[in-house]
C-alpha cells in the first residue's frame, strides 16, 4: 500500500518528478560513462601492453631494475635451455636490453637498445622489418615518439655505441628501416629495436637475454636460475597503482555528480515538509502512522532513482552503444602524452556488475537523502501539521 | 440508555506559551452517544478545534480523561491512535484537505487502503460513498477541478467510506456559500440518520447550528451550555 501511495505521489507530482528523474538519469549516465571509461581504458591498456611488451607473463633477470640505470649494463643471463623449444614454437620471445648512445647527425642521444628475434610473432613489435638490410648497415626500428624526439626518419643512418661485457665500447652503424606506430609508450620512447643476435654479438654476450615474454603463463612455475617470473599482477603493478590514484579522482567526480542529483531529491523531499505539511497532517488524521508516513516519503525518494534507471536505459543506450562499437577517441594531441591506451579508440564495455554497482549506489544514496527530511516529517505533530505549522 | 461513544471527564488542555502556558480547555465533562448530531459552538479561540483534536486522538489531554470507543486517548501509543483513527473515526476539515495528486475516487479510497481491504470491496464502498454525496460522475476529477462544495462532498465521502462510528467535522461549512452549506448539511444529516454514525461538529455557523440535535457551547475553554434541539 505504501508503495502504491508513494508511486501515486510521484506520478501526481508531474513535471517536478520528471525533472528529478531526468537529473538523476543524467548523473547515472555520467557515472556509467566514467566508470566504463576507466574500466575499458584499463582493459585496453593492459591488452596493448600484453600484445606489445609482456606477453601473458615474463621472466626477467634478477639483476634488472627498471628504475636503476646502472643495473642495465649487466642485466642479462644465458637463455635457459628449458625455454628454447618454447621460443622455437614462437610461444616465447627472448629480449636483451642494453643501454647505449646514438649519434644521429652529430647529436648524442642516450637510449635503451633492445634486441628481439626478427622472426618472432608473439609480440606486435614489427621485428620482421629487422631483416631488411642495406649493405653495411644494421636495420633498426624505432617508435613514432622516439622518431619525433630524436628527429629521425625512415632511412636515416646513425651510429650506435654500447659497452660490451668487457667494458669495451663497440659501435655499429644503424639504418632506421621502420618507424612503428605503437600505442605502448614503454616500447617507444628512448628505445631502439634491433635483431637479438646482432645485439648479442655487439655486446659480446652470446645467448644472453634480459627478459623472456611468454604466451603461456603456466610456464611461470619453471625455476630458472638468475630469473624471476612476473605474472600479470606484477607486470601491471604500476598501471594498477596509477589507476588507484585515478580512482580517487573518479570518486571526487562521483561525489560532485551525486551531490547535484541528491540536491534535486533533497530539495523535493525537504520542501515537502513545508509544502505538504497539511497533507501530512491529513494523512495522520486519516490513520496513517508516523512510521508509514516516513516510509512513504523515503520510498518516494527511492522511487525517483528507480525510475531514473529506466530513463538512463532510454537516454543512455544510444550513447553507450555508440561508444561500445565506435569507441571513444581521445582528442588530438593526447597520443603524445605517453599514456597507455590513448592512441586507439577506447571501446567501452559495461560489465553487469559495474552497472549494478552504479545503480545500487544511486538508489542507496537517494533513499538516505530522502530519509533525512522524512525523519523530520515524522516528528511533526498532526495538529501542527493540520494548522500548517512546521516543526 | 443511549450507548456512549465518547466520554470526557475533567479534561483540561494546556499549550506552552512564552510566559508559561495557555489553558485552552478547562475541566470539561461531556458525554456523546451513538448516532448524535452534535455541535460544539463558540467564538474563535474558545477551544472547539482543540476539543475535536483530543477526541480524534490527534492530541492528548493535559489532565483528565477522554475515552473514545472504549480507548483512553492519553494511554494510546502513536500507533494505537493511528489505528483508532483509521478504523473508527472520520475527519472533515474546513479546508477539505483532499490529497491534490489523487482523483476523487482515490481520495475516497484512501482510508480503505489503510484498512487493507481488497480492491473489489474498496470499489464497492467508494461507489456507495460517492452515491451518498452525489458525485459518481466526478470520480476521475482531481480536487483542483472541483468547486468548494464538491470538494467538501468528497471529504464527507472520504470520512464516511469506512462507515466509522464517529465523524469529527471542523467548521465544515466555513468556506462554502449558503446553498452548498445547506446541501452538505443535508447530506451529512441523511447519512447520520441512515447509518447511525455520530457526528460532532465544531462551528459558529448558524446554518449548521440549525441542523444540530444537540448544541454544546464553549466559552473560554469551558462548557457554558449543553442543550438538546428539537426540529432539526
Amino acid at each position: 500500500m505504501i508503495f502504491r501511495l508513494a508511486l501515486r505521489n510521484i506520478i501526481g507530482n508531474g513535471w517536478r518528478s520528471l525533472i528529478n528523474v531526468f537529473i538523476i538519469a543524467i548523473v547515472m549516465i555520467g557515472m556509467i560513462f566514467m566508470e566504463s571509461m576507466y574500466h575499458s581504458w584499463t582493459l585496453l591498456a593492459k591488452t596493448q601492453q600484453k600484445e606489445w611488451e609482456f606477453g601473458k607473463g615474463m621472466f626477467r633477470v634478477n639483476s634488472y631494475d627498471p628504475f636503476d640505470a646502472f643495473s642495465w649494463d649487466k642485466s642479462f643471463e644465458p637463455l635457459p635451455d628449458e625455454l628454447r623449444p618454447v621460443i622455437e614454437r614462437q610461444e616465447a620471445v627472448p629480449i636483451l636490453f642494453s643501454p647505449g648512445v646514438i649519434y644521429p647527425g652529430g647529436r648524442m642521444i642516450p637510449c635503451m637498445v633492445k634486441g628481439i628475434p626478427a622472426d618472432q610473432t608473439l609480440l606486435n613489435i614489427p621485428s620482421s622489418r629487422l631483416v631488411e638490410r642495406t649493405p653495411g648497415y644494421t636495420p633498426a626500428i624505432i617508435g613514432q615518439t622516439m622518431a619525433k624526439s630524436s628527429q629521425l626518419e625512415e632511412g636515416d643512418i646513425l651510429t650506435l655505441r654500447i659497452k660490451d661485457v668487457g667494458n669495451a665500447f663497440n659501435t655499429l652503424d644503424l639504418e632506421i628501416v621502420h618507424i612503428m606506430n605503437t600505442p605502448v609508450p614503454t616500447v617507444d620512447g628512448g628505445i631502439i629495436w634491433m635483431d637479438l643476435s646482432t645485439l648479442q654479438e655487439l655486446k659480446q654476450a652470446p645467448s644472453m637475454v634480459t627478459a623472456i615474454a611468454l604466451q603461456d603463463p603456466s610456464l611461470g612455475v619453471l625455476s630458472l636460475p638468475g630469473f624471476h617470473y612476473m605474472d600479470e599482477k606484477a607486470l601491471f603493478f604500476d598501471l594498477d597503482e596509477m589507476m588507484k590514484t585515478e580512482t580517487v579522482q573518479k570518486y571526487i567526480t562521483y561525489s560532485l555528480l551525486m551531490f547535484l542529483a541528491m540536491i534535486a531529491i533533497f530539495d523535493t523531499q525537504a520542501l515537502a515538509v513545508f509544502k505538504r505539511r497539511k497533507e501530512i497532517g491529513t494523512l495522520t488524521a486519516l490513520g496513517m502512522s508516523q512510521r508509514q508516513i516516513t516510509t512513504m516519503f523515503t520510498l518516494e525518494g527511492g522511487l525517483y532513482s528507480l525510475f531514473a534507471i529506466g530513463m538512463t536505459a532510454i537516454l543512455g543506450t544510444p550513447m553507450f552503444w555508440y561508444f561500445a562499437t565506435t569507441g571513444y577517441i581521445m582528442p588530438e594531441g593526447y597520443d603524445s602524452f605517453g599514456i597507455l591506451g590513448f592512441m586507439e579508440p577506447i571501446k567501452m564495455s559495461y560489465p553487469p556488475l559495474m552497472l549494478l554497482q552504479v545503480f545500487s549506489f544511486v538508489v542507496l544514496v537517494s533513499v538516505v537523502v530522502s530519509w533525512i527530511p522524512a525523519r523530520r516529517i515524522a516528528r511533526m505533530k498532526a495538529t501542527d501539521a493540520l494548522r500548517g505549522k512546521v516543526v | 440508555m443511549q450507548e456512549l461513544i465518547v466520554t470526557v471527564k475533567g479534561m483540561s488542555k494546556a499549550f506552552p506559551t512564552g510566559e508559561g502556558e495557555f489553558l485552552a480547555l478547562k475541566n470539561i465533562d461531556l458525554e456523546f452517544g451513538k448516532g448524535e448530531f452534535t455541535g460544539i459552538v463558540g467564538p474563535s479561540g474558545s477551544g472547539k478545534t482543540t476539543l475535536l483534536n483530543v477526541i480524534g486522538s490527534l492530541d492528548v489531554p493535559s489532565s483528565g480523561e477522554v475515552e473514545v470507543l472504549g480507548h483512553k486517548v492519553s494511554k494510546l501509543s502513536a500507533r494505537q491512535s493511528a489505528e483508532l483513527r483509521s478504523q473508527h473515526i472520520g475527519f472533515i476539515f474546513q479546508t477539505y484537505n483532499l490529497l491534490p495528486v489523487y482523483n476523487v475516487f482515490e481520495n475516497v479510497e484512501f482510508p480503505l487502503l489503510l484498512l487493507k481491504l481488497n480492491s473489489e470491496e474498496r470499489r464497492k464502498l467508494v461507489n456507495e460513498a460517492l452515491e451518498w454525496v452525489g458525485l459518481t460522475d466526478k470520480i476521475k476529477s482531481r480536487p483542483a477541478q472541483l468547486s468548494g462544495g464538491q470538494c467538501q462532498r468528497v471529504a464527507i465521502a472520504r470520512a464516511m467510506v469506512k462507515k466509522p462510528s464517529l465523524v469529527l467535522a471542523d467548521e465544515p461549512t466555513a468556506n462554502l456559500d449558503t446553498e452548498n452549506s445547506l446541501h452538505i448539511l443535508k447530506t451529512m444529516r441523511e447519512i447520520n440518520l441512515k447509518t447511525g454514525t455520530s457526528f460532532i461538529f465544531s462551528t459558529h455557523d448558524q446554518k449548521v447550528i440549525d441542523f444540530l440535535t444537540r448544541v454544546i457551547k464553549l466559552v473560554d475553554g469551558r462548557v457554558a451550555a449543553d442543550d438538546l434541539q428539537t426540529g432539526a
